[in-house]
């Protein structure tokens, strides 16, 4: 075979499968929006409460989707601020002062982590709560807290992995800016390093607020229920929109009810992109406090 | 006329390895001061190397190990920089670097130059913003970044980002300068800016120069060195 055609062929191979691709997410996209577009109302959301009151908590929602988008905003927030604090510091430790020899070991055991099913973390977090429930507390149940920690759990090794890895791939010029200019170890990670690797830490986020939103598994397990209302504390059960998703598909009783599961998937493609067009802002807010103000 | 200047920089019987694999071998010079050396010679023998063990960059890089040693006087008495009680952040704000490739932070040119004395703690505001004026215009700057300080550095042509990376390097007042290729990425009339700048700044600094052009070692150059074979020769 020419090189030359060999290239090409290849050079087509690639298009196709990136069409495919952006193919399929655009015809589950679309699907989702002919489907749940009709039923995409304020009443889905919060029935017949106004919606005012819903948000105020006036007014309990008994059959809207409002405790659910609630319970899943809050849950996915609680993980993210659980998971990215520890994620940064193992991630920067394990790039900046790991000796190496420990390093392969962690990085194994951070792999297995990763490949841990959901449901596995979930029945995890089950046993912990358990656990604790009979030994230190007994008015523990399954909730919000203990949900947010399992999940923050299952996305640690995305953003250890990704902050690792985006520090470790800056290039040796960077690296050696600072030192060069006096800065210490610490300085140069903080001042330096960091702001430089920010938009790939941030891929890790983003993929990691996706998993949060998405996950059903951990959450059956560990705290979402069907019908809980909005949380009124950290120690209660919740609902959350994956879950509805889970449960409508598999026990509605007329087709209504299937659209509403429609409408609630858009809900949650809704919220994940305003998760994301958010993470995106605070990155430029950070680069702009970092990096700009004199 | 060189012998009548002090002594800046001692090198004694400098070996460095790389992997266990030496780079130099049993290097000794002396310095003058307020004076440019150039070092030349093929690339990839060690030249940006032997800069960096004046100011203990390779620290940073895994793999390398040095043998002999370095003395370079600040004050009246030589000091041993490789001395473990001496602070390594001390020794490079005495000793400036400025790189091949211009390495702009991705900040404004304000805080490009502010950066060093950001590190150094330096709270007060108005001593600042005089050193990065006096930097800039020491590094013949001023007049064409004086209206955009809050402007990304990375937008400067090549020849202003190396500019800025010596003003840079020059807020601290460091009293040796190590240049790796300054020059070689730019064009002509840009490399003849910075090689004025360099014969104006001799009065502060002693500088070190690698440089791959010949001509340019013998327009700006005090004495020059050839690095090849892992050895250290005396040119001129």
């Amino acid at each position: 075979m020419k090189p030359d055609f060999s290239n090409r062929l290849f050079n087509y191979f690639s298009w196709g499968c990136s069409i495919l691709l952006i193919g399929a997410v655009l015809t589950i996209i679309s699907f989702l929006i002919a489907n749940g577009y009709n039923v995409l109302s304020l009443h889905l959301i919060f029935d017949d409460t106004r919606p005012l009151d819903a948000i105020f908590l006036k007014t309990q929602v008994f059959d809207g989707l409002f405790p659910a988008i609630a319970g899943t905003v809050f849950l996915i927030l609680l993980s993210i601020l659980f998971a990215v604090p520890i994620g940064l510091a193992t991630g920067i430790f394990l790039a900046e002062y790991c000796p190496p020899k420990i390093k392969r070991h962690f990085s194994l055991l951070f792999d297995i982590l990763a490949g841990i099913p959901s449901i596995v973390v979930g029945l995890f977090g089950f046993c912990v709560t358990l656990f604790l429930h009979h030994y230190f507390y007994s008015r523990l149940f399954p909730c919000l807290l203990i949900s947010a920690f399992s999940l923050a759990f299952l996305i640690l090794p995305y953003i250890i992995r990704t902050t690792q890895i985006s520090l470790e791939t800056l290039p040796l010029s960077v690296r050696l800016t600072a030192p060069g200019l006096g800065a210490t170890k610490l300085q140069n990670i903080f001042y330096v390093l960091l702001p430089s690797s920010l938009s790939g830490i941030l891929s890790g986020i983003i993929l990691s607020i996706g998993r949060c939103a998405e996950d059903t598994a951990v959450i059956m397990l560990t705290g979402a229920v069907a019908s809980a209302g909005i949380p009124r504390s950290v120690f209660s059960s919740f609902e959350a929109l994956p879950f509805y998703i889970y449960y409508i598909s598999s026990q509605y009783s007329d087709n209504s009810e299937l659209m509403k599961g429609y409408g609630a998937c858009l809900i949650l493609l809704f919220i994940c992109i305003t998760l994301f067009v958010l993470a995106h802002w605070i990155k430029k807010r950070l680069y702009q406090k970092i990096l700009y103000q004199p | 006329m060189l012998m009548n200047k002090k002594i800046k920089i001692n090198v004694q019987n400098l070996w460095f390895y790389y992997n266990d694999h030496p780079v130099l071998e049993d290097i000794s010079l002396e310095i003058p001061q307020n004076t440019i050396t150039a070092v030349t010679g093929p690339s990839g023998q060690g030249k940006s190397t032997f800069l960096m063990t004046l100011n203990r960059l390779w620290e940073n890089i895994e793999g390398p190990r040095i043998k002999g040693r370095i003395e370079i006087r600040f004050t009246s008495n030589f000091q041993n920089i490789y001395d473990k009680r001496y602070n390594v952040s001390d020794l490079r704000r005495q000793v400036g670097m400025v790189f091949q490739v211009p390495n702009p932070l991705p900040m404004s040119i304000y805080n490009n130059i502010a950066f060093p004395l950001k590190l150094k703690g330096e709270k007060n505001k108005k001593l600042v913003t005089f050193r990065v004026e006096d930097a800039l215009k020491r590094s013949f700057l001023w007049d064409e970044v004086k209206d955009r300080l809050n402007k990304d550095a990375r937008a400067l042509s090549g020849g202003q980002q190396q500019r800025l990376c010596i003003a840079r390097a020059l807020v601290l007042n460091p009293q040796v300068l190590l240049l790796d290729e300054p020059t070689s990425s730019l064009d002509d009339t840009s490399g003849r800016v910075i090689e004025d700048l360099l014969l104006e700044l001799k009065k502060e600094c002693t500088m070190i120069l690698v440089s791959h052009y010949l001509d340019q070692v013998k327009r700006i150059a005090d004495s020059g060195m050839v690095l090849s074979n892992r050895q250290m020769k005396q040119q001129w």
